[in-house]
């Protein structure tokens, strides 16, 4: 039974919310939307998801100094390599090597060529034209406007090496971050000789995106729930996004206050110390030696065939 | 802005990376001073908050997405050499676990968007906010006028970071070994992305964050701005001329970078000619200009001297030093600039 | 000399938020050896500032603190053995785990005060082990905090200060945000280090567990005074007081007749303290 109290709008069908979308005009989330949605879901899987670090994979079973280490040479041979086709070889083996851990060649392949060399490689296309790269041009494009377009062998060939330069360079940062746990990831830092107050800060930065996050996700809930309307990248939308970061400052500020009494109450007198960290096993040499093996190799072949 | 591993050469990387390591020595040791203990906990978790800042995406037309940087923002509420903390550490997370940004070239990154925007940026801030209340509309102006150019500075710097590679750094039948784009490419290209789309988000976060603060949290205000007068009743008035002279310059600050387009050839060929600065009353461009045009030139002729091969590194390395130099020499001359008018102003009230 | 089995003083303590919004007015109290204190009031009364004052985090615009017969003052802290012997001796759970809980991992959370007290990597780590295994979360040692749940995470917490073994613990809030479950470990935990001799002191506005974690009880008034300090029964018998203090609500009713079934309309249970 209804009672007579209730108002008549109250009893009525959200015309929003017709199921066919006919009467309600369907809108596009807007960027802010994506953006949420983004940082919530991505955000969260990249950063916090550990799940391929603890499968029994090889690198998994490598120390992360090692391969922090053997990382960065094989980042600087990348880097010196001219010839595309050691870089194709190079980043073939970083595939190898992502599959040898477990971490599945299409889930990798993705993750690489998601973030940037998509991007980069729409950046670089211009540049295979002889307008950025002047050369011999070896796929002709017409004439437009009494200009003689094309391809260059010249472009094509730096753009080539461009792009699979930085899929390689991704690809070492990518196997290096998805088989290490974020602790042992500062352990290894920290044994590296990185300061030990940059590696306490980077870790409370870390932990506390995570805590943030949720304090976006509570406000954009709270806002999205009270407006039925009028998400669209308005000057609404604007100001909502300046006042939930000013916000987002606010409860940023007042957390680091606490975190502050948490630390002074432990006897932290900004003097960062840690547990002693093991010792290097002669695994961990093994690995640094064939990432300089490698790397050698890599630019031997760069100057036969240049 | 975040340049990848491989567009830069590893020499660039270790140029800027090395340039980086007395700024971050000296951000330490500054910010520490400055709040102790509580250092680790506030620059954590404003690196945390700069981190997620730089999670706004904005699409722009050409298909990329731009989004701000918060290091102007950071400047102007922790003061800038903790944003030079902050934005690093912001950095770091978003080269190793996105893959944006480079690891190699996180030096240069670093010095772009953590280094020069913060100092420009907030550089500008001060000399636009002299003698405001804390909670004077024009201060939140000011804030994102700095944040708009500061973003500008740091998006000539990657710029010309990658521009000057394919003149230095060319196999020996001309193709680029590094990022491929001229100078006269890179330059307007990134500037027109970042003069237009990037630098007005930049500027209307920067603006709308200290606005919604001067309404609801003036004390988070005060940390950076300790002796500032919070109203405008409290405060004895600027004599009008000085702010406009300020504007002015800020304006020009903005507007230098134009000069650039003056050398392009393929982008720049006929908009050098149809920028007939007098239609627009900008009486500023054509010194710019014409400065820039012979320097840029300059700069060109030089490694195309080299292009064979003889020296190239040398001259690179040369003229690496002499950007990084003068690059700072301005951002550290802006900032002090503004520290010095600003303690004259506080003696003067005092 | 002060008795030594006082562990604790305020005298005439008052203290600005910010130098501009008053926090406490005028208080003075002792906290003897082995005593378990509950500290009473609404939301914003000044409880969790006394917390911080006893910890040493803030310190008194007017009026003195000692701990242990010595004065607690921030040129006191500045020694590096005072500071080492006050803060192993005082604990202090926090109200938002997320905030105390910012290492890493649970085992480099736990092992963090050890460390900053000087102590051998060896003997933090067999420390650690102990601690972590009384309090059932060994399974977790090698946990990211955002993998925790609430209640893990405040195990977590306590573990963090129960490892320094102090003389004295100081709880705000414990209860809050805690399922029932997770609540009643915390009570029961609390009684056990009481048992072995522990002081404590508590900051809360949950009156249904009073009786439970507290003998006594210091109240304060919304104007950041201190209103009452005696046993607690004696506290939740005065329905007037209880009200004056913004505890209850006006229409509260106390079953007077059956003690056995006493309810208190709290008000603080709905809200989450600031």
């Amino acid at each position: 039974m209804i009672t007579t109290a209730t108002p008549e709008w109250l009893l009525q069908p959200e015309v929003a919310l017709c199921p066919c979308g006919c009467i309600g005009r369907r809108r596009k989330a807007n960027f802010v939307d994506k953006t949420l949605q983004n940082a919530g879901g991505l955000l969260l899987r990249t950063m916090f998801a550990e799940d391929a670090a603890t499968r029994d994979g090889l690198l998994q079973r490598c120390d992360a100094r090692a391969k922090l280490a053997g990382g960065a040479v094989l980042l600087l041979a990348a880097a010196l390599v001219h010839d595309v086709r050691v870089l194709v070889v190079l980043y073939l083996l970083t595939l190898a090597v992502a599959v040898a851990s477990k971490l599945g060649a299409k889930f990798f392949v993705q993750r690489v060529w998601l973030f940037v060399p998509l991007f980069t490689g729409i950046v670089v296309l211009p540049a295979t034209l002889n307008v950025i790269t002047p050369g011999r041009i070896v796929v002709p494009l017409g004439t437009w406007f009494g200009y003689h377009l094309g391809v260059t062998s010249q472009g094509a060939s730096s753009a080539a090496v461009i792009v699979v330069r930085v899929a390689t360079s991704i690809s070492l940062v990518v196997l290096l971050t998805l088989t290490t746990r974020f602790a042992d990831l500062l352990t290894g830092l920290r044994a590296l000789r990185v300061p030990r107050l940059f590696v306490l800060v980077f870790s409370m930065a870390y932990r506390y995106v995570f805590v943030l996050l949720a304090t976006v996700d509570d406000m954009y809930t709270a806002r999205k729930a009270r407006a039925v309307l009028d998400t669209r990248n308005t000057k609404r939308g604007r100001q909502f996004v300046a006042a939930s970061a000013g916000a987002l400052f606010g409860r940023a500020h007042a957390l680091s206050d606490e975190v502050h009494h948490a630390m002074l109450a432990r006897g932290f007198r900004g003097e960062a110390r840690s547990l002693r960290v093991a010792r290097v096993s002669a695994n961990d040499v093994v690995v640094v030696l064939v990432a300089v093996v490698v790397s050698i190799v890599a630019l031997g072949g760069d100057r036969v065939l240049r | 802005m975040h340049i990848p591993d491989g567009y830069l050469s590893p020499a660039t990387c270790a140029t800027f990376g090395g340039a980086m390591v007395p700024v971050w020595a000296t951000a330490g040791r500054k910010v520490k001073r400055v709040v102790r203990s509580r250092y680790v906990p506030l620059v954590a978790i404003g690196a945390a908050y700069s981190f997620l800042v730089m999670m706004f995406n904005v699409p722009i037309p050409d298909g990329t997405t731009a989004h701000a940087v918060g290091a102007v923002l950071i400047a102007c509420l922790l003061g800038p050499w903790a944003a030079v903390v902050a934005v690093s550490v912001a950095l770091f997370i978003q080269a190793l676990f996105f893959g944006d940004g480079g690891v190699l070239a996180y030096g240069a990154n670093a010095f772009n968007m953590a280094f020069v925007m913060p100092f420009v940026g907030y550089g500008v801030y001060r000399l636009a906010s002299r003698r405001l209340s804390l909670t004077s509309p024009r201060r939140a102006l000011a804030a994102g006028m700095g944040a708009y150019v500061g973003l500008n500075a740091a998006a000539l710097c990657a710029a010309i970071e990658f521009g000057v590679q394919p003149d230095l750094f060319r196999s020996a039948n001309g193709t680029p070994l590094y990022a491929p784009f001229h100078l006269s490419q890179t330059v307007p290209t990134m500037l027109f992305a970042h003069l237009t789309v990037a630098g007005a988000v930049e500027a209307v976060l920067t603006f709308g964050v200290i606005a919604y603060l001067q309404r609801a949290n003036v004390p988070i205000l005060r940390i950076n701005h300790r002796g500032v007068a919070e109203t405008d009743a409290e405060l004895t008035r600027a004599p009008l001329g000085w702010r406009w002279a300020l504007i002015g310059i800020a304006t020009m600050v903005v507007l230098t970078p134009l000069g650039l387009l003056a050398p392009g050839r393929a982008f720049g060929e006929d908009r050098a000619r149809d920028l007939n600065a007098g239609k627009y009353g900008l009486r500023v461009v054509p010194a710019g200009l014409a400065r820039y045009n012979g320097f840029w030139e300059h700069t060109v002729l030089r490694s195309y001297g080299f292009g064979a091969g003889s020296h190239p590194a040398v001259a690179y390395l040369l003229s690496a030093v002499v950007g990084i130099v003068a690059v700072s020499a301005l951002v550290l001359g802006v900032y002090g600039l503004s520290r010095t008018l600003s303690r004259r102003n506080a003696r003067e009230l005092a | 000399m002060s008795c030594v089995d006082t562990v604790m003083e305020l005298r005439s303590v008052s203290y600005q938020y910010l130098g501009r919004f008053p926090a406490l007015d005028g208080v003075s109290f002792t906290v003897g050896r082995g005593e378990r204190v509950a500290l009473l009031g609404a939301n914003g009364c000044g409880k969790s500032t006394v917390l911080k004052v006893l910890d040493g985090l803030v310190f008194p615009d007017r009026g003195s603190y000692d701990a242990f017969a010595v004065p607690v003052t921030e040129d006191a802290l500045e020694d590096d053995q005072f500071v080492t012997a006050f803060r192993s001796r005082v604990g202090f759970v926090f109200q938002n785990s997320d905030a105390q809980v910012f290492s890493p991992t649970v085992r480099e959370e736990v092992a963090f005060g050890p460390l900053q007290m000087g102590l051998d990597s060896p003997d933090v780590e067999r420390r650690v082990d102990d601690v972590l295994a009384m309090l059932e979360i060994a399974h977790l040692a090698d946990r990211a905090p955002h993998q925790l749940s609430g209640g893990q995470k405040k195990r977590v917490a306590v573990a963090s200060v129960l490892v320094m073994n102090p003389e004295v613990l100081l709880f705000d809030e414990p209860t809050a945000a805690l399922d029932p479950r997770a609540q009643q470990w915390l009570v029961a935990l609390i009684a056990e280090l009481h048992a072995s001799g522990k002081t404590i002191i508590i900051a809360t506005h949950d009156l249904d567990r009073l009786e439970a974690i507290a003998d006594r009880c210091i109240v304060f008034s919304e104007d950041h005074e201190l209103v009452a300090d005696g046993p607690t029964r004696a506290i939740l018998d005065d329905v007037a007081l209880l009200q004056r203090v913004n505890l209850v609500h006006d229409h509260a009713h106390v079953h007077a007749q059956e003690p056995a079934h006493r309810h208190l309309h709290g008000r603080g249970h709905h809200q989450l303290a600031g």
